[in-house]
């Protein structure tokens, strides 16, 4: 027998339609089916007014409805939708129904199916939610522990967990465990699942890191956010990987520490703990992954493993610049470093020659103190000028020092705006926005670059200058490295490029034109970072990983993840025994 | 001094914000529940964060008692209009004649474009309008024989069964601006609804823009009045009496009688029903030369 239950009520009969529907929602039916009928009501409207006269009971028009619909536009029939859904929940049901229907005319009609559809189980998801779901995937089959945070395209908070910071999205469900056991539950339900994509999601900024997907899995991980001081004395610290750089800054600063990350409050812990992080404080305390002491991790198969100098010190060496190969990370361990005020600079210059300027910016930031750390973003000339944005911190809490460090930055271009402040470095985290209920806002795919530059010569000042009068970067940006990021020997960390000058990112809207912009700078570069390389042809791993790393990155995946359960993103491919 | 004489109506202009879908709702309650006359929403499908207007009007009509809804414009390239009229003739029998058609002739054309609707230039847009007006009052013409057939430049409806029959004469409010829109309000509207805002020169343009639309009214055999003026103000006045007097002027020296107010705020539009609509009643029926009609 059909597990839903239903009425069906003719459009013609516009009067009785809000008391049948509402008598059928009272005595637990789960759906009001829409006839059309000549000169009748239109069903669209009809549906969505009679889900504001009801709470939860589905409501199911026509298929051919749809097609009515999309005579407006097939945009315009999804927009319909979706609003329905914001306003009213996933109620509506488009597609055929496996359904005991019956007409129904009077209340005594609507009485009588109640009666006839007795008490039922109800433990099936409601048809409409069903209705969007993808294929492949088990939704049966969840795991219990997951079952109650995990969201499918039906349920209300799905807008909320679709997208990323740079791309659209829609995944047939995303798992939120909230422990490592949870973790182990959801790599168990994605071993199950290897014929869908997988993403690992910590807070969904990443720019290369294939959070989101089509019809696929994410495991999120926000829900594991706690930071718990381990040892005041040693100022070690165990943080969540979903907690964000701006939650982590804030708690850290109440003790007068810091742990530098990006350059932006708003990305998680997870991704860019497993990668690098290359950031504002970077020069002066290295790379966030040179702060790490211990990882914690759950492995492909289940298994939770712990990894420092000492325990699994292979692991602990892949994790660190190769982590997303290897396990969903569960919790880190980093000493944190005291900090005071520093201070933050935002400049803007404008450059009649950003070739000149880009040598100039060249020379003054190798030649700047390991305290003082200074971004540019820039994009095409327009009528010959271009706009420079410069943003920079210096770890130090002198005013006067401060204006020291930053003033050959400033004369790099003529100076347009600038401001200058004393502040924390937790509150230069904090003007990250906050994401809210519906989630990040990203659409389509990002189209990017990256590279190490070992040197910025006057060269490449001159083929950078020629890239941005292509008009295909619409943000260029140069991040200052150096000082303390070269300070840890190049074997340590699957992080191997520890001397270039800058990381280069370039952002672009064709994915062709700016791959074949970009190749032709490629002899200035050695390396990319993967943290902001979209490209995904194959030689893009071993720009990233050495030979030699990726060697060993390979034996290590054979023992770790054997059957390349986590392959999204810079897939290291296990080494055949 | 031009007063054409209607009833006055308050209501308020609601953004369908998508970030937070209930407030667009409970707006509509508020004001339904402290007694304005309409609560309408704007119309721009393309704005990603906003519902789709005729989505939410459905649902906020069935959320409502006694309040009268329209869009603010619907936008007529993304709303072809035999849908559209099936559409508000379904929804003014559910909620029992509380709808009236607020129309725009587009505008935002590469959103329009994006979202699928067809690309016209402004003057087009002008034609396609005259054409959907046309085909929507046929479609709801239930009395008349025959099915609806439409050869147009810009719209086809072969065969199109009447009906359903809407609950009461629904008004097609025209948001114009332009000389050849204001003509088109003036022949074929039955209300004209622009926004303050958006005068070239705030009320010193009401003049000539009312002239227009009452030259355009006699030259189609119709009368003035036949085109209720009415207006949106994207902000409340901040003295109720001040504005009360405000629009009372508004009415009596250049006949708008509906006041429609933005802002999106609870106590804006408690106040406008509480203490701003009696005031400019009462000046206004004074003016006139008889008590305020009762509501």
């Amino acid at each position: 027998m059909a597990d839903e239950w239903g009425i069906e009520l003719s459009l013609a009969e516009p009067g009785t339609l809000a008391a049948l529907a509402e008598r059928a929602e009272a005595g637990g039916l789960d759906v009001v089916v829409l006839k059309d009928e000549d000169n009748g009501l239109d069903p669209w409207t009809t549906a969505a007014w009679l889900a504001g006269r009801t709470e939860s009971i589905q409501i199911a028009i026509p298929r051919e409805t749809g097609e009515t619909h999309k005579k407006v536009s097939p945009a315009m029939a999804e927009k319909a939708l979706d609003s329905l859904a914001l306003l009213a929940g996933t109620r509506l049901i488009t597609t055929a129904l496996d359904a005991e229907i019956a007409p129904a005319t009077t209340l005594d009609d609507v009485d009588r199916l109640i009666e006839k559809a007795g008490d039922r189980d109800r433990s099936r998801r409601p048809a409409a939610v069903r209705a969007l779901r993808r294929d492949g995937i088990d939704y049966d089959d969840i795991p219990a522990s997951l079952r109650k945070t995990a969201i499918e395209p039906g349920d209300p908070g799905y807008r909320g967990v679709r997208s990323t910071y740079l791309r659209g999205g829609s995944p047939g469900l995303v798992l939120r465990p909230a422990n490592p056991a949870e973790v182990a539950d959801a790599l168990s339900f994605a071993r199950r699942h290897r014929h869908v994509p997988l993403g690992i999601r910590s807070a969904g900024h990443g720019v290369s890191g294939r959070s989101t997907n089509d019809g696929g899995l994410v495991i999120d991980v926000s829900a594991m956010n706690e930071i718990t001081v381990l040892d005041e004395h040693q100022r070690l610290v165990r943080i969540g990987p979903g907690a964000t750089w701006k939650q982590v800054a804030a708690a850290l600063d109440e003790h007068g520490w810091a742990l530098g990350s990006g350059d932006y409050g708003g990305v998680g812990v997870g991704g860019l703990a497993t990668a690098g992080g290359i950031g504002l404080l970077s020069r002066q305390h290295g790379l966030t992954i040179d702060r790490l002491r211990a990882v914690e991790l759950t492995t492909a198969d289940g298994t939770h493993v712990r990894a420092s100098a000492q325990e699994n010190p292979d692991l602990f060496w892949a994790v660190r610049g190769a982590g997303a190969n290897f396990g969903v990370a569960t919790a880190f361990e980093f000493e944190v470093e005291e900090t005071d005020k520093v201070g933050w600079a935002q400049l803007v210059l404008v450059s009649p020659d950003i070739e000149q300027t880009l040598v100039e910016f060249g020379e003054v930031a190798r030649a700047a103190d390991r305290d003082t750390t200074v971004f540019l973003v820039t994009g095409p000339p327009r009528q010959g000028q271009s706009v420079v944005q410069l943003y920079g911190l210096v770890d130090n809490p002198d005013p006067e020092i401060v204006v020291e460090r930053l003033t050959p930055f400033a004369q790099t271009g003529l100076l347009a705006q600038q401001q200058v402040v004393l502040t924390s470095y937790a509150q230069v985290m904090a003007e990250a926005a906050d994401v809210g209920p519906n989630g990040h806002h990203g659409r389509g795919e990002p189209v990017t670059r990256s590279a190490f530059l070992p040197v910025l010569t006057p060269e490449f000042a001159q083929d950078a200058a020629r890239l941005l009068r292509t008009g295909q970067v619409y943000f260029f940006q140069l991040r200052h490295m150096g000082g303390a990021i070269a300070d840890t020997p190049a074997g340590e960390t699957a992080f191997t490029h520890r001397t270039p000058e800058f990381q280069v990112t370039a952002m672009g809207g064709d994915r062709a034109a700016l791959n074949n912009a970009w190749d032709r700078l490629a002899h200035h570069f050695d390396g990319l970072y993967l943290s902001f390389e979209t490209d995904t042809r194959p030689e893009r791993l071993t720009d990233a990983f050495p030979p030699p790393v990726l060697e060993r990155l390979r034996g290590l995946k054979n023992d770790y993840d054997p059957t390349n359960l986590f392959r999204d993103n810079f897939n290291v491919k296990p080494r055949e025994i | 001094m031009t007063d054409y004489g209607h009833d006055l109506l308050f209501g308020s202009f609601v953004t369908p914000g998508a970030q937070d879908p209930r407030k667009a709702v409970d707006l509509a309650i508020t004001a339904d529940k402290a007694g304005l006359d309409l609560v309408t929403f704007q119309d721009h499908p393309y704005q990603p964060g906003f519902l789709d207007t005729w989505t939410l009007l459905s649902y906020a009509a069935a959320r409502t008692q006694r309040i009268r809804l329209s869009g603010n414009v619907l936008s007529l390239p993304l709303r072809p209009p035999a849908v559209l009229a099936r559409a508000a003739a379904s929804l003014d029998v559910l909620s029992g004649g509380r709808i009236e058609l607020g129309l725009g002739a587009g505008a935002f054309w590469d959103g329009i474009a994006a979202m699928g609707g067809r690309r016209l230039s402004p003057g087009q847009g002008v034609d396609a309008l005259a054409e959907g007006i046309g085909i929507i009052r046929d479609l709801w013409d239930v009395d008349a024989r025959g099915r609806v057939d439409h050869d147009g430049e810009y719209y086809t409806v072969k065969g199109a069964k009447r009906g359903p029959r809407p609950a009461h004469d629904i008004g097609i409010w025209i948001g114009a601006y332009k000389k050849r829109m204001l003509a088109l309000t003036g022949a074929l509207g039955d209300g004209w609804l622009p926004s303050m805002d958006y005068l070239p020169k705030g009320p010193d343009s009401l003049p000539e823009m009312n002239a227009r639309i009452d030259e355009a009214a006699t030259e189609a055999g119709r009368q003035p009045s036949d085109v209720r003026r009415l207006m949106n103000f994207m902000r409340a006045g901040e003295d109720s009496d001040q504005w009360a007097e405000y629009l009372a002027g508004l009415a009596l020296d250049h006949g708008i009688s509906a006041f429609i107010v933005g802002g999106d705020d609870h106590a804006t539009t408690e106040r406008l029903a509480a203490e701003v609509a009696p005031a400019v009643r009462e000046l206004v029926a004074r003016e006139r030369g008889r008590t305020a009609p009762a509501t």
